[in-house]
Order: C-alpha cells, then structure tokens, then sequence
C-alpha cells in the first residue's frame, strides 16, 4: 500500500487551491525573487557584452593603447610626448608588432567651395585602418606612398562628406584644410552602434564618421609643423599574446622617460579581463542580495507552514485515522511548499523574460537571459520551498493522531 | 465463535510532567466477530483511551490487544498505519471529515491511502455512499449537509475499506433524537450484515440497540465482558 507521488501531487494541488489568497501572496513573493535575479543578472551581462561590443568594434583584443598618464604630474625634465625618432625607435625594438600606428589629432576647419565643416584631423599611418579594422567604402585608404611623399591627401568620414559634398562625388575633389588644397582619396565606412546611454537610440560611433585623416608626414611637415605625438596605438600577433606585448612596450617607454609613468600602456585584453572580472564580483554580489532575499522568503514562507499546519492539525489528525503513514504527511506538506515555489519561480521567470524584453527595447540593448540563469532560477526557487517546508513537514507527520485529534 | 479482538491486562498510562495519570488499569475484553458491543461510562473511566487503543491510534503501556489473531500491541506506532487502514473504521461524534473536499473525495480518502487506483476509489466510493442514501450529493461539501447527513458520510468513510472492526464513538452525540435513530438503525443494519461494531456511548437507549453492553469506571470493567 503505498500513495503515489502523482496523487500526493493532487492532494498537494488542490490544498494550494483551497487557501488561494495564502498560496497567490507566497507565490507573489517567489516571483518577485526569481524575477529580480533574471532581470538583475541580464543587465549585467548585458552591459558587459556592450562594452565587449564597442571593445571588438575599436580594434578588437590585440590592440594596445599608448596614451598620456593624466594621473602622472608632468615634470618638465621629461617630455611628455614622442619624437619621430623615438617612434622609429620604439617600432624597432617591437618587430613582433603586426601593425603599429602614431597619430596626432588637430581641430581645423574643412573648406568646399563655400561650405565649411569644423571637425577632428588626424595624422595617420597606413596601419590606422588595420589597427580599426575599418576600411574605406570608396576610393582607398593612406597609403606607404603617401607616407614617403607626404601628399596632399585627404581620406574622410561620411559625415564629413554629407556636410561638404551633398550627393555628389567627393572622390578626386580638392578640399581645403589651413590654406592646404588636400585631395579626397577615400571615403571611410559608415559606422554604427547601438547607444545604450539615456538618451536612447543614438549612434555611439558617431564621432568616428565626423573624422578625417591625412597621412601623419603630410601633418607633420606641412601642417602643424611639429613632430610630437602623444599617442600611438598598435597590435599585437593575436590577443593572447597581447599582454606580453603590453609589458613589454610598457618597459621600453619607462627606460626612455627615466621610469616615469608619464605615459599609460593598455591592452584590450587586459582591460576585458578586468572587466569580466569586475563583472564576476558584481554578479556573486547580485548573487548573494538574491539568496538573501529568497532566504527571507523561505523563512516567511517556512512560518506560513507552520501556521498552516496549526490550523490544519485536525485534518491531520482525521488523515492519520483513515490510514495515512506519517511520510504521506509529510510528502503532502513537503509538496505543497514546494508547489507553491516552484509554481513562483515559473512565473517569475515568465515575468522576468517580459521585463527584460521591456527593458531592452526601451535601452536598445540586447539583454537576453542565459539558459543557465532560468535554470538556476527554478532550482533556486523549488530549493526554496524544499528548505522551508522540509520542517513544517517534518512537524506535521510527527503529530501525534490523538491529540490532532482533539485539537480544536 | 471467532474472537476478533483479545485483550489482557490491558494498562495504559499518561505521564504529565512527574505524575504518572493511570487511565486504564488492567483490562481483560474478547469481542467476537459480528457482534454489536457498546461501551459505556462516566467521562473520565477511560473508556475513550480504551478507544484510541482498539483503534490503533494509541498503544497500551502494557498488556497484550490482538486484533484478528494479529498481535497489535507490539507493533510499533509507526506501523500502525496499515491497520488503521485496512482493519479499522471510524465514526466520530465530530464527523471528522474534512471541510474542503467534497463527500466523495472524503469517502475515497481511506481508498487512496490504501493505495487503489482512482477509478476502483471512486466506483468504491459512490457504491457505498448510495448505500448510506447520499448517492445524489457525491460533489457536496461537508458543510452543505445536515448533522445526519454527515455522519452517514463519515460511516460511509469508515465502511468503505471493508475493515474488521467499526468503532464509534458518541456517534449520536451531536445529533437530534430523529436523526440519532437513523443512524443508529443504520449500524444495526450494518451489524445485520456481518460487520462487528463497538461504540462508545453513555447513552442507555443508544446501548439497547447493543447485543452486549461493557461498563467502565475508573479504568476497570465493572461489568458485561461476557460473550
């Protein structure tokens, strides 16, 4: 003789139907626990696969950053930028540098005819668009020619374009730049990526079209006259061999500045892992709030078994007389509290799943929860009901049938 | 004739903190099978302790209860299940049924922990509750039926495995004189057919319908223990 599990299921069931408003508020609660994890944990890594987006769209894991420290006080015993021999001297003793690009910035007024565009110059090599893996959509990029002639070439942002040539054809046009007739060689790829800021749906990468380039000697000879250059970035063989790269480059520049940190060495990778693991803390915190408040939610619902049972003492008592043993009691109870969590958990999940994609429209922002995290969600919400109604269950099967009896 | 219960200096005793409260005090009783026995005394003799023995719900501190030739008394507490079950009916002057099922439902209770299929329970169930009279009020609820109504259902409850032994107590109690005698026309019905019954009462007229009377006072049988 033995109640199966299935009917136990029922018996479980329909008590959770019978006190409908005590078995809604309990489920309230479980949803509300389980939907905050799914949420909360989404847009974590939600923002962090953004900011992995925008990383692989700059250039992706090889590339490393050399710019100004602003946290270093500049001393005016060592110089604060690079020389174009020591640049030479710096891609000399790093052959093993895949591509290796300095560059100075300027703001300057873009002439066409009589259209004006005030926008950011730069000073390239060929290697900028390697390093950006950004190629032009017409006409081409800086070439090693036009690094050894310094020519008067102009390679531009579609902005750029719009602003000065409308529909027309830009390529083989003369735009002027500081009295300089500068031809256009190339125009770059549009470039677009979904803002997440507050103010919705913007193109992050709206700067990058609004630049414009000229090989770096052009600048230097023609334009501003002066071969200081403060930052230069560059990439390595592949990502994994970035950091070594990154401490390498990073010790060359402290030998040439007497071991000042006048300058910031960064490797993507680096900066990737530092975020991933920034992001691992935040999500064992996120963790720990969630198992907090589901214990509070355990306990609550631990109590509202307790009382349940207390009032339920006769109905024990009457079971116990008709044959049932104490492990179907205590299998009813056990089910019922687990039903109820679990029961929770499921809709919070649901619930969650159309927060988030609520929430992602609203932000623009791909927020998708992992198989994992429902996973987790539902084991943590049926794991809540096993911890707060193994005792009550315990208690009730340990009644004794006399006195259930006789409890009014 | 077969002896269905035997009891022999049955004792059974309640610890209250450090006093030790005797309630029964050695009890000899046979009751053989098919008869209609009442148990009667004053509140406090012990006869509802004796009760909760007979059926399975408490043991005995000492003394030997066989219950159709099985030695109950040395089953464990736990174990008890099983008889209670398949041994045992029972009707209270409460009821005791359980307010949010429905008649059938209530009826098909000692079925399920009987572990039948929900089919058998359910045909099971409906046969015996139309034997009762309530064939028509299978989806009531408890509440929606008259005191006698109800205690047809809990008889119906505690027939409806089939058992050795039905115990009542005060199954009368709380019912008016009408439906009172309805209800016990109903158990001599059931005594008719075959079943054995015992019933608690300490109502003299209840007792007439009884084929043997047990009197009880102050845990001891003063009287009527012979076949």
């Amino acid at each position: 003789m033995a109640i199966s599990v299935k009917e136990n299921l029922i018996v479980g069931f329909s008590d959770f139907w019978s006190r409908k408003v005590r078995s809604i508020i309990t489920v309230i609660g479980i949803v509300l626990g389980t939907m905050s994890i799914i949420v909360v944990l989404s847009l974590v890594n939600g923002v962090n696969a953004q900011t992995m987006k925008w990383m692989m769209e700059r250039g992706g894991l090889s590339k490393i950053s050399v710019y100004r420290n602003w946290e270093y006080r500049h001393s005016n015993y060592v110089k604060d930028y690079f020389t174009w021999k020591e640049l030479k001297l710096i891609r000399s003793l790093i052959p093993e540098a895949k591509y290796f690009n300095p560059q100075q910035q300027h703001w300057v007024r873009h002439s066409k005819d009589d259209k004006d565009y005030s926008t950011r110059i730069y000073g390239v090599l060929p290697d900028y668009s390697k390093i950006e893996e950004w190629d032009v959509q017409e006409g081409r990029f800086i070439s090693n020619f036009d690094i050894d002639q310094s020519n008067d070439v102009i390679v531009i942002g579609t902005t750029v374009k719009e602003e000065l040539f409308g529909n027309k054809d830009a390529i083989g046009a003369v735009i002027t730049v500081n009295n300089r007739r500068l031809k256009v060689i190339g125009i770059l790829a549009y470039r677009y990526m979904k803002s997440n800021g507050a103010f919705g749906n913007e193109n992050a990468f709206s700067y990058l079209n609004r630049q414009t380039f000229v090989p770096l000697t052009t600048m230097i000879k023609k334009g501003s006259g002066s071969d200081e250059t403060k930052s230069f970035t560059l990439k390595a063989q592949d990502a994994a061999s970035a950091p070594e790269l990154r401490e390498k480059l990073n010790n060359i520049i402290l030998n040439l500045r007497r071991g000042l940190p006048v300058f910031r060495v960064e490797s993507a990778k680096e900066e990737a892992e530092e975020m991933a693991e920034n992001s691992k803390m935040f999500q064992i915190i996120f963790y720990i709030i969630s198992v907090i408040s589901l214990l509070v939610g355990a306990i609550v619902i631990a109590n509202i078994m307790l009382a349940t049972i207390q009032e339920r003492t006769r109905e024990i008592g009457i079971r116990l007389t008709v044959g049932a043993r104490r492990r179907d009691i205590f299998v009813q109870f056990l089910v019922q509290t687990i039903l109820v969590t679990t029961i929770g958990g499921i809709l919070g999940i649901i619930v969650g799943l159309s927060i988030l994609d609520i929430v992602s429209k609203f932000l623009e922002m791909e927020l998708v929860a992992g198989i994992s995290m429902i996973f987790v969600a539902l084991l943590v919400s049926s794991g809540v009901g096993l911890i707060s109604g193994i005792i009550p269950a315990i208690m009730a099967s340990k009644l004794d049938p006399v006195e259930a009896l006789r409890y009014e | 004739m077969n002896d269905i219960i035997n009891i022999k200096e049955l004792k059974k005793e309640y610890r209250m903190g450090k006093i030790t409260v005797p309630a029964l005090n050695g009890i000899d009783i046979s009751i053989n099978e098919g008869e209609f026995v009442a148990i009667m005394g004053p509140s406090g003799s012990g006869k509802s302790t004796l009760m909760h023995i007979l059926g399975c719900l408490d043991t005995p501190t000492e003394g030997i209860y066989s219950l159709n030739s099985e030695l109950v008394s040395k089953i464990k507490k736990g174990k008890l299940a099983l008889i209670r079950n398949k041994q045992i009916g029972f009707v209270f002057q409460t009821f005791n049924l359980l307010p949010h099922l429905n008649i059938l439902k209530n009826v098909e209770l000692p079925l399920m922990y009987a572990g039948l299929s929900k089919k058998q329970r359910t045909s099971t169930a409906k046969k015996v509750l139309s034997e009762v009279g309530l064939g028509d009020r299978l989806k009531h609820k408890p509440s929606e039926l008259s005191g006698g109504q109800r205690q047809r259902v809990a008889i119906a409850r505690a027939i409806v495995n089939n058992p050795t032994i039905i115990l009542a107590d005060e199954p009368t109690g709380n019912l008016d004189t009408a439906s009172g005698s309805d209800i016990l026309s109903i158990f001599s019905d059931l005594n008719d057919k075959g079943h054995t019954i015992i019933m608690v009462t300490h109502d003299p007229a209840v007792a007439k319908r009884a084929t043997r009377v047990i009197k009880i006072v102050d845990g001891l049988i003063q009287d009527g223990n012979i076949s």
